[in-house]
C-alpha cells in the first residue's frame, strides 16, 4: 500500500468514502422505499380485495333478495295455487345471478295425500330454462340442509356449497327463506323459497380479481372448505385446514382461522404454502354467507416494483462510481504526473547529473514550489561543486607548491657520501626526517679551507612557508660568513645582525656551530639558543658540551656570542640535534627526552657516523611508532679519526 | 592550551597550561596583544602547568614582549616546570626575561 502511487491512493480512498455514502444512501432509501411501497402494495391488495368481496357479496345479496320477497309473499297468502309452479321460472328468468329457484311445501300443505310439493326451475345446459317437481323418496327435501336450517333456524340462511344431486346437478349454495301461515295469530311454518347459486359463476367472479400475473385467488366457505380456487381439484375436498395440515404450516392454520372467523388481513407466507414461492395473502370476509376471500400474490410479483426501484438505484449508484472513479483518475493523473516527472527528474539529478532540467518550475501550484526547491537546491549544489572544485584545485595547487618549496630545501642540505672524499680524518654525517608540515631545521657542514671543517645545526622557530624562507635565508648567511674565516662566535654575531634587520615577526632561529681543525684535533664552537651537544670521548660516556650562553639569532641586534674551545682526540664523537628529537612524542603522548637519546647514543659504541646518526633515528622513530611527527628531527655525528698529517 | 588572564594589584596575571606549540601560541600571542591594547603593560606569565613550549611558543613570547617592551611595561615568567625551565635556559630567555619561582615571589619581589 505505501509503495502504491498517489493516483491509486487518491482513486482508493474517494472511491471507499463514496461507496461508502452511496451504499448508505442506498440503504437508507431501499428500506424507506420498501416501507412505503409495501404499504402502497398492501393497500392495493386491500382494495382489490374489498372489491372482489364487494362483488361477491352484491351478487350474493342480489339473490338473496330474491327468496325473501316470494317468502313474504307465500306468507302474506295472497296468491293463487296454480300460480305457484310457475313463480320458480318467474324468479329465475329475472335474476341472471341465480342459478335454480324452488318452492319447497310442508308434507301434506296441500292435502294428506301428496307429501311432497316442492316446484324448481334451473338453467339447462344451453341456457334454456327447466321446470322439474322436487321431492321423492330419492329426493327426499325435507332433510337437506336448506330445507332444515330455515326451519330449526326460523329466518333465511345460506348453506354450505354442495353438489346438488338430482336437482341442479351443478355445485352450488342455496340462500333459502321460510315462509308461514298465519292461525290463530300464530306463525305455522308452511315451507322454503330457495334460490341456488352456481359456484362456477362466483369463479369467474373471484378468478378476475387476480391482481399480479401469476397469483391467484380463492373463496373458502365458513368451515374452511374451499368454494372456489384454480385448481378444480381442491373445491369442496379440500380446506385451508386440510392444506396446512399437510404442508405443517401453524402459521396458515391460524391464518384459515383468522378467515372463517371474519377476519382480514395481509401476510406474508413461506414457500411452498399456498404458492410454490414465498407470497403474501390478502384476505377479507365476505359477511353475507359467512366465506372469506383470499388473494396469493407472489413475493417477488408483489415486490417487483420495489425491486426495479432497488436495482436501477444500485445500477445509477454503479454508474455513478464508475464515472466518479475515472474523474477521480483523470484528476489523480493530472495531480500526479508533474510529480512524476519531478521525480524523474530529480533522480537523474541525484545521480549526479546537475545540469538534468526540472520541469514544472512555473506551475503556481505545491508542485511548483517543490520544483523551484528543487532547482534552487540544484544550481546551489552545482556552484557548490564547482566552487569545490576550485578550492581542491588551489589547495592541490599549493600542496604541491609546497613540495616542490620542501624540496627545493632539502636540495640545500649537503648529501654527499661519503661526505668529505679523501678525508679520512673526520667522519661527519648528517640526518633530516622532516616533518609533514614544511619546517625549519637545518645542517651544513663544509671545508673553510684544507684544514678547517665547519659544521652547524640549526632549527627555526615556528613552522611553514615563513620557517622555510627564513630557514633557507639562515643557511645562506652562514654559508657566506663562515667562509670569511670568521670564528664562530663572529659568525653567530654576524649572522645575528643580519637576520635582526626588519624581523617584525619575531622569527628566530636556534644555532649551534663548530669549526674543528683537522690538523690539531681543536673544536672552536660557539651556541644561539640551541641544544647542548653531546660529546662522546673515546671509550667513555655521553656528556653534554659545555657550551657559552648565547641568545637565539634574529632578535637582539645587542646579542653577543662567545667561543669556547676543545680538543677533540682520536675517536672522539660530537652528536648536534634540534628538539624535534628529544621532543618527539609517541601515541601515549611521552616523549624521547634526552635520557632515551643519551641510551641510544650510548649504544652506539664506535659506529661511523652515519651508522650514528640513522641509529638515533631508527629509535626515534621506533619510539614513535606511527604517531605523527609534530617537528623536523635533524641529527649530526662527527667522528675525529686522528690529527691530519 | 589553556588560557586565563586576569588582573591582580598593579599586575595582570596570564595562567598558561598545557601546550604552547605552533597550534596554540598565535592564540596566546593574540590574546595577549588585546590585552596590551587594553592597557596592560606589567604582566607576569604564569606556567605552573605548562607542560610543554615548542619554538613557535617562544617566538610568541618574544612578540609579546616587543610589544610590552614598547608600551613601556614589563614581561615577567614564573613557576617555570623543568621542561620549560629547560628551554628557557637553552634558548637564552632566562637572560632576557625576568624569571621568578612563584607567583607570590613574583608579586612581592615586582
Amino acid at each position: 500500500m505505501r509503495s502504491r502511487g498517489i493516483a491509486f491512493k487518491l482513486v482508493l480512498f474517494t472511491l471507499s468514502g463514496t461507496m461508502a455514502v452511496f451504499v448508505s444512501a442506498f440503504a437508507y432509501v431501499y428500506f424507506s422505499s420498501e416501507a412505503s411501497m409495501m404499504s402502497y402494495v398492501e393497500m392495493n391488495g386491500r382494495n382489490a380485495t374489498h372489491a372482489a368481496a364487494y362483488q361477491i357479496e352484491s351478487v350474493l345479496r342480489g339473490v338473496e333478495k330474491v327468496p325473501v320477497n316470494y317468502a313474504a309473499l307465500l306468507t302474506s297468502g295472497y296468491y293463487k295455487t296454480a300460480d305457484l309452479t310457475l313463480l320458480p321460472e318467474r324468479m329465475v328468468s329475472a335474476n341472471p345471478e341465480i342459478f335454480g329457484a324452488g318452492i319447497f311445501f310442508e308434507p301434506g300443505a296441500f292435502g294428506a295425500a301428496s307429501t311432497y310439493f316442492g316446484p324448481y326451475c334451473c338453467r339447462g345446459k344451453n341456457g334454456r330454462l327447466v321446470n322439474v317437481m322436487l321431492g321423492s323418496e330419492h329426493y327426499d327435501y325435507f332433510t337437506m340442509d336448506w330445507y332444515q336450517f330455515p326451519l330449526e333456524l326460523n329466518r333465511a340462511v345460506w348453506t354450505e356449497p354442495y353438489f346438488d344431486t338430482g336437482g341442479g346437478n351443478e355445485l352450488m349454495a342455496t340462500f333459502s327463506a321460510p315462509f308461514y301461515k298465519m292461525l290463530n295469530g300464530e306463525k305455522k311454518f308452511q315451507g322454503v323459497v330457495g334460490a341456488d347459486v352456481a359456484l362456477h359463476g362466483l369463479r369467474e367472479i373471484v378468478s378476475s380479481t387476480r391482481l399480479y400475473r401469476s397469483g391467484y385467488a380463492f373463496l373458502i366457505s365458513r368451515n374452511g372448505v374451499f368454494v372456489t380456487h384454480p385448481d378444480s381439484s381442491l373445491v369442496m375436498t379440500n380446506s385451508i385446514f386440510s392444506i396446512a395440515e399437510a404442508e405443517h404450516s401453524s402459521l396458515l392454520r391460524r391464518v384459515g382461522q383468522k378467515m372463517i372467523a371474519g377476519g382480514e388481513g395481509f401476510v406474508e407466507l413461506p414457500k411452498g404454502v399456498l404458492f410454490r414461492g414465498n407470497c403474501w395473502l390478502n384476505y377479507a370476509p365476505i359477511p353475507s354467507v359467512g366465506w372469506s376471500i383470499g388473494i396469493v400474490t407472489p413475493e417477488d410479483e408483489l415486490l417487483g416494483d420495489v425491486l426495479r426501484f432497488s436495482r436501477m438505484v444500485i445500477l445509477i449508484g454503479l454508474l455513478g462510481v464508475f464515472v466518479m472513479a475515472l474523474i477521480v483518475l483523470l484528476i489523480a493523473r493530472r495531480i500526479s504526473k508533474p510529480i512524476q516527472d519531478l521525480s524523474a527528474s530529480t533522480f537523474e539529478i541525484a545521480r549526479g547529473n546537475l545540469d538534468a532540467s526540472l520541469p514544472d518550475i512555473h506551475r503556481g501550484d505545491e508542485v511548483g514550489t517543490l520544483a523551484r526547491s528543487f532547482e534552487g537546491m540544484r544550481v546551489a549544489l552545482k556552484d557548490y561543486i564547482e566552487n569545490l572544485t576550485q578550492t581542491t584545485a588551489a589547495k592541490e595547487r599549493i600542496e604541491s607548491e609546497l613540495k616542490i618549496a620542501r624540496r627545493i630545501q632539502m636540495s640545500f642540505l649537503p648529501k654527499a657520501f661519503p661526505p668529505l672524499p679523501g678525508n679520512s680524518w673526520v667522519d661527519i654525517a648528517a640526518r633530516l626526517e622532516p616533518a609533514r608540515q614544511i619546517g625549519g631545521d637545518l645542517y651544513d657542514y663544509f671545508l673553510i679551507d684544507d684544514d678547517q671543517l665547519f659544521f652547524t645545526v640549526g632549527d627555526v622557530s615556528d613552522k611553514g612557508i615563513p620557517a622555510a624562507l627564513f630557514m633557507a635565508v639562515t643557511k645562506t648567511l652562514l654559508k657566506g660568513i663562515a667562509e670569511k674565516g670568521m670564528s664562530p662566535s663572529e659568525v653567530l654575531e654576524k649572522c645575528n645582525l643580519e637576520l635582526c634587520g626588519g624581523n617584525d615577526s619575531m622569527m628566530f632561529v636556534t644555532l649551534f656551530c663548530g669549526i674543528l681543525d683537522l690538523r690539531s684535533g681543536r673544536l672552536r664552537y660557539s651556541n644561539a639558543g640551541h641544544e647542548h651537544p653531546f660529546l662522546v670521548r673515546r671509550g667513555g660516556l655521553p656528556e653534554t658540551l659545555a657550551v657559552p650562553d648565547g641568545f637565539l639569532l634574529g632578535v637582539n641586534e645587542d646579542a653577543s656570542y662567545q667561543t669556547m674551545e676543545i680538543e677533540l682526540q682520536p675517536g672522539d664523537r660530537l652528536i648536534v640535534y634540534t628538539d624535534g628529537v628529544t621532543e618527539a612524542v609517541n601515541r601515549a603522548g611521552e616523549m624521547y627526552s634526552p635520557a632515551n637519546l643519551v641510551a641510544e647514543i650510548e649504544s652506539c659504541g664506535s659506529l661511523r657516523a652515519d651508522e650514528i646518526a640513522e641509529r638515533i633515528l631508527e629509535s626515534v622513530k621506533t619510539f614513535s611508532s606511527g604517531a605523527p611527527q609534530a617537528d623536523d628531527i635533524t641529527l649530526l655525528a662527527v667522528s675525529f679519526s686522528g690529527p691530519k698529517v | 592550551m589553556d588560557l586565563n588572564g586576569f588582573k591582580q594589584d598593579r599586575f595582570f596575571i596570564v595562567k598558561v597550561g598545557g601546550r604552547m606549540d605552533a597550534v596554540t601560541a598565535p592564540e596566546f600571542e593574540k590574546s595577549c596583544l588585546e590585552w596590551i591594547v587594553q592597557g596592560e603593560s606589567t604582566f607576569i606569565v604564569d606556567l605552573k602547568d605548562l607542560e610543554y613550549m615548542s619554538s613557535a611558543g617562544l617566538r610568541s613570547i618574544l612578540v609579546v614582549g616587543k610589544k610590552v617592551k614598547s608600551a613601556g611595561g614589563a614581561l615577567s615568567f614564573c613557576s617555570l616546570t623543568p621542561n620549560v625551565e629547560h628551554v628557557f635556559s637553552i634558548s637564552g630567555f632566562g637572560s632576557m626575561f625576568k624569571v621568578l619561582d612563584s607567583l607570590e615571589t613574583a608579586l612581592h619581589s615586582l
